[in-house]
């Protein structure tokens, strides 16, 4: 814990403040409302009271804190906000960004040292905006015999199809942001990619280590996309659907890793693998490659990448819950907000209070059944991480070989194990239709 | 770290080394030792020169043209099997440099304290072009096969050149070294 | 690549070409000529994770190393050269700085040679003082090699708990010499301070805490599967090839030939000690890695040992004149066992308060002339494994 500064002075403290809320002022201003102004009207406006929101009719509510609740209830219900925030990008990164400070904080307390320790008041908790801070702030160093345009727009296309993937996750009740018919099939698709933007980031950088990783990030990548694919082939079949909000829906009862346990261990390794997480980290290897396909990578290339792929764990993490956990599915124990808030308003004394958009706000978008169903499923999505980031305290990188013999020989067999068991659980009538559900 | 070569020669010893002294014989020596100098001494006669009988060490001083059959009956009479140590020593005022073999045996569990050490001498040229002067000796490495760095790091370090080497190439030294090779006497540190 | 390989460790598809260099002054490297589109030549160091401050110059054919060129000499100092300028006492503290953290060990055999140089006996406490230290500096060497071990194969865990625990026994040598590396603590004559009080106390205390912490290694480490998996069967030396090869240490040892001068050649009171020195037969990268371990149990029972036989009080050390030297032409060839294997050291002296000729032979040279010979065939994942198992420290080889 670092001490309280000990040449504290009051006036220099609330110069601070002053300058803060100058600076904060100036940027509203100038940066803050140009935006603001360009997202109301890019944006479809909604009617409200039997009124088109205008920009100018919405500002004016900026400064009524009672009405501004419609226009959050407007902005929750439209694409861009799923897309931006809540189910999509927003969520995600920071989920995935509590995830690095978790895995250094825990990797820590397993190597009998402390972490990230000071910088923020307490454990280090800012050491994350530090190091992002630092990796925005460094020179970014392109190769010169590097092919630029591939070479720049990898690390962004890694960030891109991470967040794709991303959008295929249902968190909640309805709360997904493509909620597609053939959302296992979308996933497939979208996890192909990162092969490709692999080895061309690998290959653009004309450097041989980048090369060298590249190519084994293909292999391991590509060879592990079998035993992936066919893992999940058990859930689809016991239940029936594709749509990945379907298949948490089915499992209120139970979660398919009690009947599908030897799909979830297959499908828990190829994650591992696909991630390049330890033990098969071998894309970035760095006694024996320096840092594979990111050698070259430098300043915020670097820091997209690794976005995209703590993103891409998020996102793996949340299929495992989604596919095998039940997803959303658990106890209720957010407690229902009162009726009598909503309907009457809040009594504080004399007065009452009543805030107009507060009914619809809760009754209609953040309901009982999605802040429970978001609750449960990062809790699990937690769960999931811890378990994926518990190897690299205690194993070693495999070989390519090794890699390749347990991928093509191993997980295979044990995935048409999986579909086996899944084909006789429907065949013998305990799941599927007429079945326990 | 550089020097230079046409300083004169500031340091030499007062008298020869120890290794052309012949052992006096009436201290009395160790026996299993003795037994094997004298073994040496017997297969060669007057080409070997025992020049010292310690315990557990043996010196055999030997010229450069006999080195490489003295070695070979070290190897296959007395069961030496590895080269533990290469060293130059240079001697300005002889005119040679010596290199010296620490010679000892891990598969004769009778040997295992004993070091045989072979000192055989280069002629040393004033003004050394290493590899392209009389500085050459015959390489050990057919006979021991871990003399083989060690003998590279005698040619770059005094500019020795072991004929019949396959690799005799730089080890330690930065790849633009110009200088004399820098174990030499003459080879001065600046400031000293 | 112009060394001669044994015929029963073949390369795995294509033969590499040897041009015999057209100059005796070529760059290392240059000898290895590309003949073939499918091999690609790296250049593992010196600034790489895995290469410590060498480089290797490696040429691969898809995964297969085919050629392997070391070529040391990054961080050569010129420590004889330096040791030909400076008096007998001078040369203490900077020879012992090749391997800072066996420092004790890498002092021994130059302490011990002069002391023959100078025909001194060393009094009886400080010879069991300074096996006290040798072999807590042998532990604190292991301890760090361990660390580096760990991290090469992408055991972070390994990397952290090594050198956490090392500070047990660095304490341990800051309490006893005043430094914690370096410690410059063995003289001709003895060593430079007595013990302090009650450090047998303390050093038995910690000695304990340390070796049953280093058998928890076994379960994160040494028994994992994944590990075991990694290292056995990969960069196997057999006996004749070591004998030939000249290694020593824990690679001599790992081949099956019992060498451990602390054995064959006692010095100063280790024949009085029992010492296991522990052999195993398999040759490979995890045989190599795990004697040092096994090593380090045994340097604790030694240490036991030792603080038990210790005479309570006495001198240790010899007061010599200033600036010792030798009685004229004389030479010397000393050897202990330090962390790497057989180190030596051999002294010429002509009678002058400088050595005329001072050589180390250090086991991470000797060592690494089996690196080209291990690395052949094998693949590019196992070159960490097989590099660091060899004990090879870039400093010590270069001196």
């Amino acid at each position: 814990m670092s001490v309280i500064a000990p040449k504290f002075k009051l006036s220099g403290f609330i110069q601070s403040l002053l300058d803060n809320i100058f600076w904060i002022l100036l940027l509203f201003v100038l940066i803050g409302l140009p935006a603001v102004f360009i997202i109301l009207i890019v944006m479809p406006m909604p009617v409200l009271d039997g009124e088109l929101l205008t920009p100018f009719l919405a500002l004016s509510y900026l400064a009524n804190p009672t009405r501004i609740l419609p226009v959050i209830h407007a902005f929750m219900t439209t694409d861009i906000f799923r897309v931006m925030a809540f189910p999509g990008f927003g969520f995600a990164a920071l989920l995935a960004a509590s995830v690095i400070f978790a895995e250094r904080k825990m990797m820590a307390k397993l190597q009998l040292r402390v972490g990230p320790f000071y910088c923020g008041k307490f454990e280090g908790i800012l050491q994350l905006m530090g190091d992002g801070l630092k990796l925005i702030s460094k020179e970014i160093i392109i190769p010169a015999k590097a092919d630029k345009p591939i070479f720049w727009a990898a690390p962004v296309l890694f960030v891109a199809t991470a967040a794709a993937f991303v959008a295929l996750i249902p968190v909640a009740p309805g709360w997904v942001v493509a909620d597609i018919d053939l959302g296992l099939l979308a996933v497939f698709a979208v996890i192909g990619f990162f092969p490709i933007i692999t080895i061309l980031s690998a290959w653009s950088a004309n450097s041989k280590y980048p090369f060298i990783g590249g190519i084994r990030a293909l292999f391991q990548m590509v060879s592990f996309e079998i035993p992936l694919i066919l893992s999940l082939l058990g859930v689809v079949m016991v239940t029936g659907t594709l749509n990945l909000s379907e298949i948490t829906a089915s499992q209120s009862n139970f979660p398919w890793i009690i009947f599908l346990p030897i799909g979830a261990i297959v499908f828990f390794i190829t994650m591992l693998a696909e991630l390049e997480r330890i033990p098969f980290d071998l894309p970035e290897a760095e006694s024996e490659i320096v840092a594979g396909w990111l050698t070259e990578l430098s300043g915020m290339l670097y820091g997209l990448v690794q976005l995209g792929s703590y993103l891409k764990l998020y996102a793996f993490a949340a299929l495992f819950v989604v596919l095998f956990l039940g997803g959303w599915n658990g106890p209720m124990i957010i407690p229902a907000i009162p009726e009598q808030i909503l309907t009457e308003g809040i009594e504080m004394g004399p007065i009452t209070l009543t805030v107009d958009g507060l009914q619809s706000l809760f009754g209609n978008t953040i309901t009982q059944e999605m802040l429970n169903g978001t609750f449960w499923f990062v809790l699990k999505t937690a769960g999931v991480i811890f378990f994926i980031i518990l190897p690299r305290g205690v194993f070693p990188r495999v070989r390519v070989d090794i890699l390749l013999n347990l991928g093509w020989t191993k997980l295979i067999g044990l995935c048409f194990i999986n579909i086996f068991i899944a084909l006789g659980l429907l065949y013998a009538g305990v799941l599927g239709p007429g079945g326990l559900q | 770290m550089s020097s230079d070569s046409n300083k004169p020669v500031e340091e030499k010893p007062e008298t020869k080394p120890v290794v052309k002294k012949p052992e006096e014989k009436s201290v009395e020596l160790p026996k299993f030792e003795k037994d094997i100098s004298d073994k040496i001494v017997e297969k060669f006669g007057d080409k070997v020169e025992v020049a010292f009988v310690k315990k557990d060490r043996v010196g055999i001083n030997v010229s450069r043209e006999n080195v490489h059959d003295v070695a070979e009956f070290i190897r296959d009479g007395l069961n030496y099997d590895h080269v533990e140590s290469v060293s130059g020593v240079d001697y300005p005022q002889d005119n040679e440099i010596a290199v010296v073999y620490h010679i000892g045996s891990y598969s004769d569990p009778t040997l295992a304290r004993q070091l045989l050490v072979l000192s055989t001498r280069a002629q040393r040229e004033e003004n050394p072009i290493p590899g392209n002067d009389a500085t050459r000796l015959p390489t050990l490495r057919d006979i021991f096969y871990s003399v083989e760095f060690h003998e590279r790091e005698i040619f770059e370090m005094f500019g020795v050149y072991f004929e019949g080497h396959p690799d005799n190439r730089r080890l330690l030294l930065p790849e633009d070294w110009a200088d004399i090779p820098p174990l030499r006497k003459d080879f001065a540190i600046k400031g000293r | 690549m112009t060394t001669e390989l044994p015929a029963d460790i073949q390369s795995s598809s294509s033969e590499i070409q040897t041009d015999k260099p057209s100059s005796n002054w070529l760059p290392p490297g240059l000898a290895l000529q590309k003949v073939d589109e499918r091999i690609m030549t790296l250049n593992v160091g010196p600034q790489h994770p895995g290469s410590g401050h060498m480089r290797l110059i490696v040429q691969i054919d898809g995964d297969y190393i085919v050629a392997c060129d070391p070529d040391p000499g990054y961080v050569h100092r010129g420590e004889e050269k330096m040791a030909e300028y400076r008096n007998y006492i001078t040369n203490i503290p900077h020879l012992e700085r090749p391997v800072i953290h066996d420092s004790c060990n890498m002092l021994y055999p130059y302490v011990l040679g002069v002391e023959e140089l100078l025909g001194i006996e060393v009094p009886e406490r400080a010879k069991y003082v300074r096996v006290i230290a040798a072999e807590l500096n042998r532990c604190i060497y292991i301890m760090y090699w361990l660390a580096i071990y760990g991290i090469f194969l992408g055991h972070s865990t390994m990397f952290m708990w090594p050198t956490g625990d090392r500070e047990l026994l660095i304490d341990l040598m800051e309490k006893m010499t005043g430094a914690r590396v370096t410690h410059s603590h063995f003289i001709p004559g003895g060593v430079r301070n007595d013990l302090p009080a009650n450090f047998e106390e303390v050093c038995l205390r910690q000695v304990n805490y340390f070796e049953k912490r280093i058998k928890e290694y076994a379960a994160v480490f040494y028994d994992n599967p994944i590990l075991i998996s990694r290292t056995q069967n990969t960069g196997v030396l057999s006996r004749q090839d070591a004998i030939r090869l000249g290694v020593t240490g824990s690679v001599l040892r790992a081949s099956g030939i019992d060498f451990d001068v602390r054995k064959k050649e006692p010095y100063d009171v280790y024949d009085e000690l029992d010492i296991q020195s522990i052999v195993m037969t398999e040759g490979d990268a995890y045989a190599r890695s795990k004697i040092p371990w096994l090593d380090m149990m045994d340097s604790c029972n030694i240490i036991r040992q030792a603080l038990q036989k210790m005479p309570k009080s006495g001198s240790v050390r010899v007061k010599l004149k200033p600036n010792p030297k030798g009685k004229g032409l004389d030479t010397v060839y000393k050897r202990v066992e330090s962390g790497r294997g057989s180190l030596g050291c051999y002294i010429v002296s002509d009678g002058k308060p400088e050595p005329y000729r001072l050589k180390l032979s250090v086991p991470s040279f000797r060592n690494l002339i089996a690196l080209p010979y291990l690395l052949k065939g094998e693949k590019l994942g196992n070159m960490p494994s097989v590099y660091w198992s060899l004990n090879y420290w870039p400093v010590e080889a270069d001196r």
